[in-house]
């Protein structure tokens, strides 16, 4: 087809009274008829009801146009639709334009007849004129590598990975602690139907790590993605274990042989209880596998991995007792042990992000006093159960050194009284950094029902304490969750709408409480034995540098940001990275499975095919005239340029896969050495030309 | 009005949740149920029973709403000199529009009761219990020559005018509360 055989066709949408309320459309379609290369103008009440496409397409059956103009709504909504209609009739489908002359031109002229329908035609104008200088353009495939990596072995990571797994996918299940689990691990029970935590989610643990096409990577992070879409490159760092894991069974002989002196502060059990340097993350851990904490680490024998052992006057080496209680000498320090761990390389196409949360220190809020039985709510959980350093039982936190000096003596055979208190009076407090501007404005969603359910299951187990519960108010919002809280009324528990502004310590450990009940408009005061803060879900700490390294967004309060709230709520801004859980905002187990399930099936339907098609509307250089300034590589926000070699000089090249077409590198060219496809130079030109003559279109 | 007469500028929770475990021999909130308020521990403060109250829009202080979150958090020595449940003219509004089913009315009576019960009887309360006694009626209609002259008997033919039945009333009311508060006979 010679350039000169252009016959472009024009289609006037009214979109209903959108269009028409606003532009003159007989007016309009007389000025089409008159514009260089025009051969058909028509004009329809729904230009993309089926009827309407029908128009265009028997223009081009019949030969009456080959290039496509449509005068109408947004190309963001219905460019493509037009474009399919353009390809079904027979007709490449870049030679197609659109006009917005709806949302830039009637919508925003509404009052201004005459003025809209001047804008219409001058918008038309211009695309008539790009319309002429179009090319045609090939869709491209790339390959997609079918194996998927999922980024944190919660609930919702968990879940992701069986997902997928089941379907036939590869996945590489990548978590940062020992074991995965998360944060579910650590709970009792769980709202709203109580079933006890571990109960359920241990067999998935279980499932997960034995399912012949998922493969663990535990005790390791991120540490850098190259590539894009159906073909990411990742690099994973396994920490250094200072334990064989081939050998160790997870016994945990070491766990107790490790000096009181090496303890430190016991992350599972949210502090509430000291662990060794060497330790099991906790009972039910898949894998099941100790590790060395090399901070906490005393270097009990003297030496450290790989140097010679001292010796005893007769000659025996003197071992560390991790290492002497060990039965398959899996902690063996005879070899050297690399600090920095190993480097894991995946091929992945796909990448689901569910790194979870972490909840808000206590320490930041000082007016709830530093007594150590004021606790967090995820203290609370370890505090209740059975799996936690007092195995269920309640005490106040401030005697549980006294509980386990107890355990010990009981252990070792000895008789003893358990002296520590029983709390009779228990206090809840809500919103704890959440719906605060001074830390986080958002509602963590979950401590409303997590505060109602602890109190529930405190009070079903102890009839005859007193709960008191502080809500701002009181937010019940999910499945069966109002009859929920209805039920904690009904037990007698005690809930007040009003913040606690303050604790205080007392002399005996007690806690005096101070709040406010706005049912009877009175500041209200009370003695509590533990106060429990509902401290705000935050992101983790090191979420803002995963998602620098993946490329994707943050939102201002921190959580990964979907690519659109309600359409494209695991999706993000990057394609081929889905995000799931509490990494992309506070949200409760079942909203967290639901999510995973959702970006499984997204990473799955986009891996399926095998292959992907993406649109050639992507920047080319030409290396003829590129000089080498490399002015585009520093701009590309998507990384997409280099500079390579090109007959002996260095030139830029852009990797087609990862170009979003954005088109910065081709403004900033000094050389004009690059190309936007679909947006060329001379046709982004010729549309400003033709605006600025106000809709006459010069010859060049 | 006098506002919460007896409730201290701060409410001390723990001192009111020790009296009543120590002071009283049973939650108030029980003695409440099982004086008729079966649906007591549902309320969710919500308000709504308030919103159309006579006595909540007239100034009463211990109204529904209010007089719930009283008893739910165990206060009772507060509550029982207030005059607000003998107030309540039972238009049962509240009863119909808690979205839990409360029925604030109810919790009114069982007030009304639980004063009784406790020798706490209001000011307010008496002139009803005279007129009970006298004519049989708690609310007595003053229209007696009104009746007359339309030539209706003066009294109406309620127990106010037969004698026997009258009678068997008083001996009821001298075997209640009242009598032993010594507000019965009131001759
Ligand atoms: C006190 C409390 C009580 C709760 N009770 C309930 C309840 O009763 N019912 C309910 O439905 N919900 C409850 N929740 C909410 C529940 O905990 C969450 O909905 C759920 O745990 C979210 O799962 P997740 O997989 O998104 O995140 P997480 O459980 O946080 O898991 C994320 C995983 O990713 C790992 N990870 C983090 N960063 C990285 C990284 N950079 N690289 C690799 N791995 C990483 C973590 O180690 C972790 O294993 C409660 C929350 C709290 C605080
Ligand atoms: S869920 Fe409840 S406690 Fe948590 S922030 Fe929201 S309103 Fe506050
Ligand atoms: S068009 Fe945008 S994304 Fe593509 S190479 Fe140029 S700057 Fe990068
Ligand atoms: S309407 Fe019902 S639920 Fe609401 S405050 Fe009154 S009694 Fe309570
Ligand atoms: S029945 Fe009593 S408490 Fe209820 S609205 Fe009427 S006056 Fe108020």
């Amino acid at each position: 087809m010679s350039d000169k055989d252009i016959r472009i066709g024009v289609y006037i949408c009214h979109c209903g009274e959108n269009i028409a309320g606003a532009v003159n459309i007989n007016e309009v379609a007389e000025f089409a008829k008159n514009l260089p290369d025009v051969a058909v103008v028509r004009d329809y009440l729904f230009m993309c009801s089926d009827p309407g496409q029908e128009i265009i397409k028997e223009d081009i059956r019949k030969g009456l146009v080959n290039r496509v103009v449509v005068a109408a709504c947004t190309p963001r909504t219905h460019e493509p639709i037009f474009r399919r209609a353009c390809e079904d009739a027979g007709l490449n489908k870049y030679y197609f334009e659109m006009a917005n002359i709806r949302d830039q031109c009637s919508w925003a002229h509404w009052h201004e007849k005459e003025k809209a329908t001047e804008k219409a035609k001058q918008l038309i104008a211009a695309a008539v004129a790009k319309a002429r200088l179009l090319e045609p353009l090939e869709d491209r495939y790339v390959e997609l590598n079918k194996n998927v990596m999922v980024v944190g072995g919660g609930i919702a990571g968990i879940f992701a990975a069986l997902d997928l797994a089941n379907a036939g996918f590869k996945v590489y299940m990548v978590e940062k602690n020992p074991s995965i689990g998360g944060n579910m691990a650590k709970l009792d029970k769980t709202f709203p139907t109580n079933d006890c935590s571990a109960c359920i989610l241990t067999p998935l643990m279980v499932e997960v790590a034995n399912h012949p096409n998922v493969e663990l990577i535990t005790y390791a992070e991120v540490e850098s993605v190259d590539g894009s879409v159906g073909n990411f490159k990742v690099k994973v760092r396994k920490k250094q274990t200072y334990v064989d894991w081939e050998k160790c069974t997870g016994c945990g002989a070491c766990i107790n042989a490790c000096p009181p002196k090496a303890r430190v502060p016991d992350e599972f059990n949210e502090g509430l209880s000291l662990r060794g340097a060497i330790y099991i993350q906790f009972p039910q851990a898949v894998p099941k596998k100790a590790v060395i904490d090399p901070d906490a680490c005393i270097r009990c024998s003297g030496r450290w991995f790989g140097e010679e052992p001292r010796r005893t006057k007769d000659g025996k080496p003197i071992l560390a007792p991790c290492e002497k209680a060990c039965p398959t000498g899996a902690c063996s320090r005879d070899e050297p042990r690399d600090p920095n761990g190993e480097l894991i390389e995946l091929n992945v196409g796909s990448i689901i992000v569910a790194t979870g949360y972490k909840v808000m220190d206590k320490k930041q809020f000082k007016e709830f006093s530093d007594s150590p039985n004021v606790i967090t709510a995820l203290q609370m959980e370890r505090l209740i159960t059975a799996t936690g350093p007092t195995e269920g039982k309640l005490i106040v936190p401030s005697d549980i050194p006294k509980y386990l000096e107890w355990k010990k003596k009981v252990e070792k055979g000895k008789e003893a009284e358990l002296e520590a208190r029983k709390p009779k009076v228990i206090t809840f407090v809500s919103c704890v950094g959440s719906r605060d501007n001074r830390y986080h404005t958002y509602c963590s969603r979950v401590c409303c029902m997590y505060m109602l359910k602890q109190a529930m299951l405190l009070k079903e187990k102890y009839p005859e304490l007193d709960i008191y519960m502080f809500f701002i108010d009181v937010r019940t919002p999910g499945k069966d969750f109002d009859e929920y809280y209805m039920r904690c009324r009904n037990l007698g528990i005690k809930i007040f709408k009003g913040k606690v502004g303050g604790v205080q310590k007392l002399p005996d450990e007690r806690l005096l409480v101070k709040g406010y009940d706005a049912d009877l408009g009175k500041p209200v005061e009370l003695i509590s034995d533990i106060v429990v803060l509902a401290t705000a879900i935050e992101p983790n700490t090191d979420l803002k540098d995963l998602a620098r390294k993946l490329g994707i967004n943050v939102g201002a309060e921190g959580f990964l940001r979907e690519r659109h709230t309600k359409l494209y709520p695991v999706d993000t801004m990057t394609e081929g990275i889905f995000i799931a859980g509490c990494a992309q905002g506070p949200k409760d187990i079942p909203d967290s499975v639901a999510q995973a399930k959702a970006a499984a099936s997204s990473a799955a339907s986009l891996l399926a095919p095998g292959k992907m098609k993406v649109e050639p509307l992507i920047s080319e250089v030409n290396p003829e005239k590129c000089t080498g300034c490399g002015i585009c590589v520093e701009l590309c926000p998507y990384g997409a340029i280099e500079m390579v070699e090109y007959n002996g000089k260095r030139k830029s090249k852009i990797n087609e896969t990862l170009c979003k077409g954005c088109g910065v590198c081709a403004a900033a060219c000094p050389s004009k050495a690059i190309t936007l496809h679909g947006f060329t130079y001379e046709q982004v030109v010729a549309q400003i030309r033709t605006i600025a003559k106000k809709g006459v279109i010069e010859e060049v | 009005m006098e506002v919460m007469e007896g409730v201290p500028p701060v409410i001390n929770l723990t001192e009111v949740a020790r009296t009543e475990k120590e002071e009283f021999e049973k939650k108030v909130s029980e003695l409440i149920i099982e004086f008729g308020a079966e649906n007591l521990l549902a309320c969710m403060q919500c308000g709504a029973c308030a919103s159309i109250c006579p006595l909540a829009r007239v100034g009463f202080e211990w109204y529904n709403k209010k007089l719930i979150k009283a008893i739910l958090i165990g206060m009772k020595e507060e509550l029982l000199d207030d005059s607000t449940p003998w107030a309540c003219v039972a238009c049962n509004r509240c009863t119909e529009i808690c979205p839990r089913q409360v029925s604030p009315f109810e919790v009114m009576f069982a007030m009304r009761r639980l004063m009784v019960e406790e020798l706490a009887i209001s000011t307010l309360a008496i002139e009803g219990d005279r007129s009970l006694y006298e004519h049989g009626h708690a609310v007595y209609m003053t229209g007696r020559e009104a009746r007359k002259k339309v030539g209706l008997p003066e009294k109406p033919p309620t127990t106010d005018s037969d004698e026997k039945a009258l009678q068997e009333l008083r001996t009821i009311l001298k075997n209640t509360k009242l009598a032993e508060l010594g507000l019965i006979p009131m001759e």
